[in-house]
């Protein structure tokens, strides 16, 4: 423990400095410690799950990773500054899922295309949720009595293209008619708080941030975005309301770490064993579950896969909404 | 309740935990005086590095950083007139001014104690009306938020110095600021002229350092010649009569720090800066006009922003509400050691309430007595001279633009400001306020459009929503009345109510 606590001191000593000898050859990668860039602030889901997994890596590649922060216009300045980086290998961007919608919202013409995914660490599941002492229990009252009421109910939002816009495009999409007022607030965390106080009627956010407050009887769960139950959730999977769901699904933010595309193959396929090795241990399996979100374990083209199609189906739905700010089918993302 | 006092005394019986509270609060005290270094970060990067920690020992270490750091802000505060960190802002007013009256020893002496006091004060609120405050904190909707916001942007009245028009130019320089960037409600970017560096907006820090530290260091080149003021340090432990003097006014403003601590959407700086406000509005009669050099002045931000710490702690512990930005991190952190923090945390793990609770008193002791200890030395900074103290506060704010995102962008925005701020001082108007509209700019702005969003975009819905709880009511209130109270009308009315008044009871 001691050591740890002087490594605390030489970690804080050396925050910020990027400065090491460059060059390094493949077959001795990774010969200094890495730096990997966190796209959100501390105390963030992208954070907590990052930290959370590092130490693993860590162990798996007998280097330190150095991890910083760089928050900042929907982690457009963190992806922005690994891409101005040499793909060299020693600089992994930590990200969620926002970088696949820069496009469709005018924020940055980077997306996940320009780098390659080591791993998804793991996903969240939505779950649509209710102040407590609303009037529904289940999806289908509170979508009926949005229907009878149009735009009375308050619903609360993180912004465009947040988690709640998403599921609310879906629900839209699946139910003509249904006007809610969005109430938009900094994050899932404030928007959840606005709910426990009554102040907004219904929302949905990751089950993770949820579960806790769902458990003790301060909101109460409608149904899971899912096709199939969550495990400690009794709320039913949503497509028994609205089967036209399964389409979307499995939808919700994920986590991972990417290096830049040009980055040396024989590098990649270290970085790629070390991380989906570290992904799948079961310490960071425990992590996950106590986070609430499903360990993904996933990279290279599985991984690819799953990021084409969480922004095939991501960008058009906003699109159908009306929120693209530029047409999907200009940036060659094609309609499922 | 003895197992309740067992818990709250863990760390004090475990020589392990003990010392890590002692050294949490001792590099708190350091992370916070320099500008840039947060205690957020610092309490984030321990996430990694307690890993394999035992999770007593990781709450240790981190409750004493952040008791150390929201009182570390100070010292800079009052040494170099740049705020360690945002809670600060408030005491450099007079902070700084005392330094240079060579009383920079007696003026961190009475930081220490009012931190002190301010601390216990919020671990008492914390430990026996947690629920409550919880509660009630979460009765604030958005338009509370904006109203508080509005309330606070009044206190521009306080900080304007001798002209209050130029005190509302620079706060509308400080809105203006923050309206720089991506909005998040509408993901659409405001005054960036399609640059991705301004997409994130401009960080208050950075225009803190900037205004502050930059700017500060550029004025005084004014007079870099002149002899630096002797400081004199024979009297720093404040005496029991200066202390007991002091005691109601911190008593006050630790009741306003546990306030605005404990509400999810508010933190120290904004407590500490209300503080200053109330004091000014209260103390008839100060040790020194404000701004010159009051101990007042020094008292009121002090104790709300340590106050604020177990303020802080209310919603976190009890509903798994993070109440400020350190909280969030803590949270974090518990969820990696395997707990679920949330309503039911003092349910699945009863020990962690009073534990927590026993590591913030004793990490407010730490704080008291390495505080006291080093003043000497501390106060003979203000006596290294200018040639040699300029270039160093020019370094220092520079690695602490830096450090805010590791942002290059930022270094740049804390020179700017720095010069702007510069121009700002030499033409009399005060940057207290343009700090201020940064730093509650978006409070107002976002909460405002919460609200009207919430009623249809009807002004008469909003007018509805002003009156329509008894909080809402109380906030409506206290501005209306520190506006009545900033007109020529205030006299007579208040004459006229103390006659009438008077009348009644006769």
């Amino acid at each position: 423990m001691r050591l740890n606590r002087r490594h605390l001191l030489v970690g804080a000593a050396t925050l910020g400095t990027l400065s090491f000898a460059r060059g390094g050859f493949a077959q001795e990668f990774p010969a200094r410690p890495l730096q990997g860039t966190i796209q959100w602030g501390a105390g963030g889901s992208t954070d907590a799950v990052t930290r959370a997994v590092a130490p693993i890596v860590e162990e798996k590649l007998g280097q330190k990773l150095v991890l910083t922060n760089r928050p900042g216009g929907t982690g457009v300045i963190g992806m922005q500054y690994v891409h101005g980086q040499r793909p060299d290998g020693y600089n992994i961007l930590f990200g969620a899922e926002n970088p696949q919608l820069y496009g469709v919202l005018g924020l940055s013409e980077l997306s996940y295309k320009d780098f390659y995914p080591l791993v998804l660490l793991a996903r969240g599941t939505p779950v649509l949720v209710a102040r407590k002492d609303a009037p529904w229990n289940d999806a289908k009252s509170l979508i009926d009595h949005v229907l009878a009421h149009p735009d009375q109910v308050k619903m609360g939002a993180t912004g465009v293209g947040g988690l709640p816009f998403v599921v609310h495009a879906m629900l839209s999409a699946q139910v003509p008619g249904f006007k809610v007022t969005q109430v938009p607030f900094d994050g899932d965390g404030p928007a959840l708080t606005a709910l426990e106080g009554g102040h907004v009627d219904f929302m949905s956010a990751v089950f993770g941030a949820a579960r806790e407050r769902i458990r003790a009887g301060r909101i109460k769960a409608l149904a899971a975005i899912s096709t199939e139950p969550i495990e400690g959730l009794e709320a039913p999977p949503i497509t028994e309301t609205l089967p036209g769901f399964a389409k979307y699904l499995p939808w919700g933010p994920f986590f991972g770490a990417f290096v830049k595309k040009e980055t040396p193959a024989p590098v990649i396929a270290k970085l790629e064993r070390a991380f989906v090795e570290a992904a799948n241990d079961p310490r960071f399996k425990e992590f996950c579950a106590n986070f609430g979100v499903v360990p993904m374990g996933i990279g290279g083209p599985e991984a690819i896969a799953f990021l084409e199609r969480w922004q095939s189906v991501t960008a058009w739905l906003l699109a159908d909404a009306g929120a693209a700010k530029v047409d999907p089918a200009s940036l060659g993302i094609k309609r499922l | 309740m003895d197992t309740a006092l067992g818990y709250f005394l863990t760390s004090w019986l475990d020589p392990d935990l003990l010392v890590l509270v002692a050294v949490g609060t001792l590099a708190g005290i350091y992370i916070g005086a320099i500008p840039g270094l947060s205690v957020t970060m610092a309490v984030s990067i321990l996430i990694s590095f307690t890993y394999a920690w035992d999770t007593n020992e990781a709450l240790a270490l981190m409750v004493g950083i952040y008791m150390g750091g929201v009182y570390g802000g100070s010292r800079t505060a009052i040494l170099l007139n740049i705020p360690g960190a945002p809670a600060a802002i408030a005491t450099a007013l007079d902070g700084y001014p005392l330094a240079q009256r060579g009383e920079a020893g007696r003026a961190i002496g009475v930081t220490t104690v009012v931190s002190f006091i301010g601390g216990l004060v919020g671990i008492a609120a914390l430990g026996l009306a947690a629920p409550l405050v919880a509660e009630v904190s979460l009765m604030f909707a958005p338009r509370d938020y904006m109203l508080l916001g509005i309330l606070g942007l009044l206190l521009v009245a306080s900080l304007s110095g001798e002209s209050l028009v130029k005190g509302v130019i620079a706060g509308a320089i400080g809105i203006l600021v923050s309206m720089v960037g991506l909005d998040t409600m509408t993901a659409q970017p405001r005054l960036t002229f399609g640059s991705t560096a301004l997409l994130s907006g401009v960080s208050y820090v950075a225009v803190m350092i900037g205004m502050f530290g930059i700017a500060e260091a550029l004025v005084q080149l004014h007079t870099i010649g002149s002899p630096m003021v002797k400081q004199n340090v024979d009297r720093i432990v404040p005496s029991l009569a200066t202390v007991v003097k002091h005691l109601p006014l911190a008593l006050r403003c630790s009741a306003i720090g546990v306030w605005i601590g404990a509400l999810p959407g508010a933190g120290g700086d904004i407590a500490a800066l209300m503080a200053y406000d109330h004091a000014k509005k209260s103390i008839e009669k100060p040790s020194r006009p404000f701004g010159q050099g009051a101990y007042e002045g020094l008292v009121a931000p002090e104790a709300a922003n340590n106050a604020a710490v177990g303020g802080a702690f209310i919603p976190m512990l009890t509903l798994g509400i993070p109440g400020d930005a350190v909280t969030a991190v803590i949270i974090a952190a518990l969820f990696v050691h395997g707990l679920r923090p949330g309503p039911n945390l003092m349910v699945d793990t009863p020990h962690l309430f009073w534990f927590t609770v026993g590591n913030l008193t004793l990490a407010n002791i730490f704080m008291l007595v390495f505080g006291l200890t080093g003043i000497r030395l501390f106060a003979k900074i203000v006596e290294v001279p200018k040639a040699i103290l300029l270039p160093i506060v020019g370094v220092l704010s520079v690695v602490g633009a830096y450090a805010i995102n590791n942002n290059l962008a930022d270094v740049w925005w804390a020179v700017g400001f720095g010069i702007l701020g510069y121009v700002l001082r030499v033409y009399g108007y005060q940057l207290g306020p343009v700090v201020l509209g940064v730093i509650l700019g978006p409070i107002v702005e976002a909460n405002f459009r919460r609200t009207m969003i919430g009623v249809h975009e009807s002004w008469a819905g909003f007018a509805l929503e002003l009156v329509s709880h008894p909080i809402t009511l109380v906030l409506l209130l206290g501005i209306v009345s520190s506006v009545l109270r900033g007109t020529p009308f205030w006299p007579r009315l208040a004459a006229k109510l103390r006659r009438s008044a008077g009348r009644a009871a006769g």
